[in-house]
């Protein structure tokens, strides 16, 4: 296990010293002048930018001057924004729980609904119930998640009235921000309208989730699906039955433990899908997350903030994915080799 | 095969007609390729069919209505936009923008694959190491967060759309196609051949190439309702098909506006893309069991 | 909001968190201030809370007339000059002299980060317009040290200076007779602010906090700004004019027409700006919805940079003219809820000028006109189409691809440019773009509202005028118009303005649109005032 760690974390060293050479790179690739690039100022005179050349180092060589980038992430000065001229990493800060947030939902929602769908369809593959399940997962797969999106908000929010069309919380519900994260912000806060900002936040939080998870959903159905089947193929599982232990029985005791190992990694690959897919989420429920920030700033040729949007998105989905590797060969050896 | 057969020419049918027995059996995986052929031939032919210029801004007939409603017109089935622009004719150029341009995405990103994963499954040593490396960064950035990434440096359009997502899904085909390689070396049959003398380049073309095209052309349908997905997304978002292009990711949030007026000019370009993906992946679907079903017998 | 529980259960994935918001309570009471607050969508994020540094009607809407006073107002029934913050005021025979009186009784707001120790008072309008013009004040640069409304209208060059006599009388010395002085101090960018709170600032060394948190002496006081989400206002209680109905006020950022509509029909906004007018009659038919319609000063036109070629020469910008379809963009755009424009100046206006002829359609002509300057086979060029719906102009995006099509048909190549709306403006001042398609409401009923700020060359140095526009010829024309107090002088030299403006064609005038404003029927109270920003002070809630 040891090897195993050291060579992850060597392995996760070489992937963040490639990232920070693209976002690196990238203030250099993208059109317009480089000092603008990195600094986030939208006007620069003459005085201000030999000052700028002087600190972004840009008259040293690229080593230099990738170094200087280096040393400046890590002390936290990320650059400003073009459209807000405010620090890119406080705005960052702001709205990172609320993406976090819906993730974290649809991911929990994925797996709740989805594993349990994922067994029946194995267990009887072709009965109704487990070909409907079947098909079902293979619409939700196909489902051009923005046009989803649309038609639920068309059918429950405009059609029924039922639900709010867009945002995290009735817009008159004022909630003193401390962790981000809407609903431990509403139990921290000391406010009198605690139940009903409660409700509101949840009524707002039904569709984007619903929405962000269908597509990891139906994925996690189909993959457990398949594992669970393949399982059922193996030896030990025909001894098992053998022994004369019923389909039940062989599938609690053998099946499920064999089949949902292979899940734990599921929640990494899940993760950087249900980033990407967060982006159209939020901007279809106007959800104010990194997503649409991000969506937003490429339409503001924000360059600064497309650039510190993709390295903390980034980082994100590959600490993630590393942490969920580690954890999986921990349960499973036999994932620690190779 | 322990059963006596006293015709055995069965068994000896080439591998495709073997698959193609499988897959004609699956009733899903036969529509999906039903409608993935209508799909392409719509496609290639639509400056052919269309009913009428699709760019053409008829300005007496703004926000027609669909024919099967009273004040719809025959010759405008599916209705005009709000700028008086036949929306089937629209329909079905789009189809070559979303579908088609879908399927030469993939076809570029097969064929760099191909040449980066040959390169990477018969070289090894520390060039492969740091190569392999590479590729595992680009595997866990999502392909439509890298294409987004890359309109953002490149700018807006179809073409660079297009660039994009064949960059995108490039990681994912070189690792594919490495690994398949890699599995095929460990065979014995290589391993004989080489020791006839082989050379590399004899030995990915004649052994290595068609033993894993079964395994190219899954990797090839998933990827086709990716591309199909990330270009409709890119429209949607304005980063891919500009005005007046009527990719089908476009034209939803073109009709956006209008979701109250002409609702059918939002559900039905969704619809098609649904359709498409759908297709695409009923296909996948079948082929990878009909080739589980053909290597069982 | 009423939860029909029984509809919901066969969304099985909600269940487990529907059944926590059974238990939390079926139909929760709504709090006070949520009861009487109000939400007011609008399609744009503020660019700044202090009305002197912008232009843009999105800010004047959500800050002017809710956040602060002027020294004198419009009557919104005939367009008199009534009393503000002034009570009265003497001209001079030769009008370069105002003398006005002040109230003694108005508060600043008290906010989390200000609570004046004294009442507004002649230091405050010093300090408000010495801040304009005065290049040394130690608040002139915050903010870029640009005014884009005073400096279009030459405001530095015309006032000599600003005293205060005593505590509440405060005079205005002018270098020449203007006879737009007394409309542009009612206009809503002419807002007071609290010098004691800029002092306050000053010795805390946080200056650039003067337009970021606000401080005036409107009906509300500002709350938080949580950017391109909300704007949260809370009621003065201490307001001069009294009864401001609504405890808070949420301007709620929506800059996506259909999205903004369906707030409205979801009841999560009360008031709409700017509803589609595609859509207007699918909205009157509602109940729970009500559309004021009112009359407006407003123009929607297609300004050209006049600086670079081929914009330059004037047969281009006659061909272009001349190549557009404006019948269809009435229809297909404004769905004929606007008079076509022959002018910038809106017919409603005194000076307008009807002696213009109406505009030719004729792509013939244009392709003609084309080749004569040396363009036979046309050239490409960039249409900017703004991003947000406007009075002047509800979807420029569209016009711009109708334009598209008719400029094809002589051979011009169009493409269509768009960005989000603060970017748009800050690179159209940078004058990137070939044209633009844009426009201007009117801040006051004075004619020169459509001259100076959109066309003088003064307004070109600080990025309003659009077509990038100086004509010397021009800019005399409308200075002579302003020193002429006499009325049928100043009509005279405003339609020579107008004829000489058709001949130079440095825009393409298109419309003049109505004002419609969508209004959840249980508010009532909301007042547009035709020459600027809504005020939302008397609307309330009525429980039904």
């Amino acid at each position: 296990m040891t090897r195993y760690l050291f060579r992850r974390l060597f392995l996760m060293a070489f992937v963040f010293l490639a990232l920070s050479l693209l976002a690196f790179s990238l203030g250099y690739l993208f059109p317009g002048d480089v000092a603008q690039n990195l600094s986030g100022l939208r006007q620069i005179d003459e005085s201000q930018r030999q000052q700028l050349i002087n600190y972004y180092q840009l008259d040293q060589n690229i080593l230099q001057q990738y170094l200087a980038f280096l040393s400046r992430i890590a002390h936290g000065d990320w650059g400003l924004s073009f459209a807000s001229q405010q620090p890119l990493l406080q705005e960052i800060k702001l709205l990172l729980p609320a993406t976090l947030e819906l993730a974290c939902y649809a991911l929990l929602l994925s797996f709740v609904v989805g594993i349990p769908l994922g067994i029946v369809a194995a267990f009887k593959p072709d009965s109704i119930v487990g070909k409907s399940i079947s098909g079902l997962a293979m619409v939700g797969y196909s489902l051009p998640i923005f046009w989803w999106g649309l038609l639920l908000i068309m059918f429950f929010s405009l059609a029924l009235g039922w639900l709010p069309s867009a945002g995290r919380i009735g817009v008159l519900y004022e909630i003193p921000h401390s962790s981000g994260f809407m609903l431990v912000d509403i139990m921290q806060a000391d406010i009198s309208y605690r139940s009903e900002a409660l409700y509101s936040a949840l009524l707002h939080l039904l569709l984007p989730t619903i929405v962000l998870a269908t597509f990891p959903t139906t994925v996690m159905i189909r993959f457990v699906r398949e594992a669970m089947l393949n399982v059922w193929e193996q030896n030990y599982i025909k001894t098992a039955r053998a022994k004369g232990l019923n389909r039940g029985q062989v599938l609690y005791r053998h099946g499920l433990r064999n089949a949902l190992l292979p899940v734990i990694r599921q929640i990494g690959l899940q993760f950087s899908t249900l980033i990407t897919l967060a982006m159209l989420t939020e901007v279809i429920f106007s959800w104010p997350g990194i997503g649409r920030w991000l969506i937003d700033s490429i339409y503001q040729r924000n360059y600064p903030a497309i650039q510190a949007g993709l390295l903390v998105i980034s980082t994100m989905v590959i600490t993630i994915n590393m942490l969920t590797e580690i954890l999986h060969a921990f349960f499973n050896p036999l994932a620690r080799r190779g | 095969m322990s059963k006596f057969r006293l015709y055995l020419e069965e068994n000896n049918r080439s591998p495709v007609k073997q698959l193609w027995r499988e897959f004609k059996r699956q009733h899903s995986a036969m529509t999906g390729l039903v409608l993935f052929i209508t799909f392409f031939f719509i496609s290639v032919l639509a400056p052919f069919i269309t009913p009428h210029d699709p760019y053409l801004q008829v300005d007496e007939l703004l926000l027609l209505p669909p024919s099967w409603s009273a004040a719809g017109l025959v010759q405008y089935p599916f209705g005009t936009d709000d700028l008086g622009r036949d929306l089937l004719s629209r329909m079905i150029k789009g189809t070559s923008y979303t579908f088609g341009f879908a399927l030469i995405t993939v076809a570029g990103a097969l064929i760099m694959g191909l040449v980066l994963g040959a390169l990477a499954g018969m070289s090894k040593g520390v060039k492969s190491s740091v190569f392999n490396h590479i590729l595992d960064l680009a595997l866990t950035i999502p392909s439509l967060l890298l294409a987004i990434i890359i309109v953002a440096v490149i700018g807006p359009g179809l073409m660079n759309t297009t660039w994009a997502i064949m960059v995108a899904l490039l990681p994912q085909f070189v690792h594919g196609i490495r690994n398949a390689i890699d599995e095929e070396l460990k065979q014995d049959y290589v391993i004989a051949y080489r020791l006839d003398g082989a050379n590399s380049w004899q030995v990915l073309t004649r052994l290595i190439l068609p033993n894993i095209w079964e395994k190219l052309t899954i990797m090839a349908t998933m990827a086709i309702s990716t591309a199909i997905l990330d270009i409709a997304a890119l429209g949607f978002l304005g980063f891919g098909a500009q005005a007046p292009l009527s990719e089908w990711g476009a034209m939803i949030s073109d009709s956006l506006d209008l979701i109250y007026l002409a609702p059918s000019s939002v559900a039905i370009p969704g619809l098609l893309i649904f359709t498409a993906v759908l297709s695409v992946n009923l296909v996948g679907d079948g082929l990878k069991t009909a080739i589980l079903k053909r290597r069982q017998n | 909001m009423n939860l029909p529980n029984n509809n919901f259960l066969y969304l099985k994935p909600v269940s487990v968190l529907l059944s926590i918001l059974l238990l939390a309570g079926c139909q929760p009471q709504l709090p006070e201030t949520a009861r009487s607050g109000l939400v007011y969508c609008s399609e744009g994020s503020p660019e700044s809370f202090n009305p002197q540094l912008v232009t843009s009607g999105t800010t004047i809407d959500i800050i002017s007339q809710q956040l602060y006073d002027r020294l004198v107002d419009i009557s919104p029934d005939n367009g008199d000059i009534i009393p503000g913050l002034a009570t009265d005021w003497q001209v001079s025979a030769d009008g370069t002299r105002y003398q006005f009186s002040l109230r003694d009784d108005v508060s600043f707001h008290t906010t989390r980060y200000f609570s004046p120790s004294r009442k507004f008072n002649a230091r405050d309008v010093v300090f408000t317009f010495n801040r304009i013009t005065d290049p040394l004040h130690p608040f002139h640069l915050q903010g870029g040290g640009v005014y884009p409304y005073f400096q279009s209208v030459d405001w530095a060059g015309l006032v000599k200076q600003v005293q205060a006599i005593d505590e509440h009388t405060v005079v205005f010395e002018l270098q020449r007779p203007d006879s737009s002085f007394m409309s542009n101090l009612t206009t809503d960018f002419a807002a007071i602010l609290s010098a004691e709170y800029a002092e306050q600032l000053l010795a805390e060394k946080q200056p650039a906090q003067m337009d970021r948190l606000p401080v005036g002496t409107g009906p509300f006081r500002f709350r938080e700004y949580q950017k391109d989400i909300l704007v949260r206002l809370y009621r003065n209680n201490d307001y001069w004019r009294g009864d401001t109905q609504p405890e808070q006020l949420v301007f709620d950022i929506v800059p996506n027409n259909a999205r903004r509509m369906a707030k409205l029909f979801t009841h999560e906004c009360d008031i709409v700006s700017y509803p589609r007018v595609a859509e207007l009659e699918l909205i009157a038919a509602r109940p729970d919805v009500t559309v004021q319609e009112s009359t407006s000063m407003n123009v929607g036109f297609w300004a050209f940079n006049t600086q670079k070629p081929p914009f330059d020469q004037l047969a281009v910008r006659q061909a272009l003219s001349m190549a557009i379809n404006r019948a269809a963009i009435l229809q297909a755009v404004y769905y004929g809820k606007a008079t076509p424009a022959y002018g910038i100046l809106p017919p409603t206006s005194w000076a307008y000028n009807d002696g213009l002829p109406a505009p030719v359609y004729s792509p013939a002509k244009a392709k003609a006109l084309l080749a004569e300057a040396g363009y036979p086979n046309g050239f490409t060029m960039d249409i900017w189409a703004m991003p947000v719906q406007r009075l002047y102009n509800p979807n420029a995006l569209k016009m711009a691809e109708l334009m598209q099509a008719d400029l094809a048909q002589i051979g011009v190549r169009a493409n269509i440019v768009s960005y989000e709306w603060n970017s748009f403006r800050q690179k159209l001042g940078n004058f990137e773009h070939d044209s633009v398609l844009i426009g201007w409401a009117a801040d006051n009923p004075d004619p020169d509202n459509f001259f100076s700020p959109l066309l003088s060359c003064a307004a070109r140095d600080t990025g309003t005028n659009r077509a990038n526009w100086c004509d010397p010829l021009f800019d005399d024309i409308i200075s002579q118009a302003l020193l002429t107090a006499d009325q049928q002088q100043r009509r005279a030299l405003y339609l020579a303005a107008q004829q000489y403006l058709h001949q130079q064609q440095p825009l393409v005038a298109i419309a003049h649109s109505q004002r419609f404003q969508a209004i959840s029927s249980s508010v009532s109270g909301v007042s547009i005032n035709p020459y600027g920003g809504i005020s939302l002070q008397h609307a309330t809630r009525v429980e039904p």
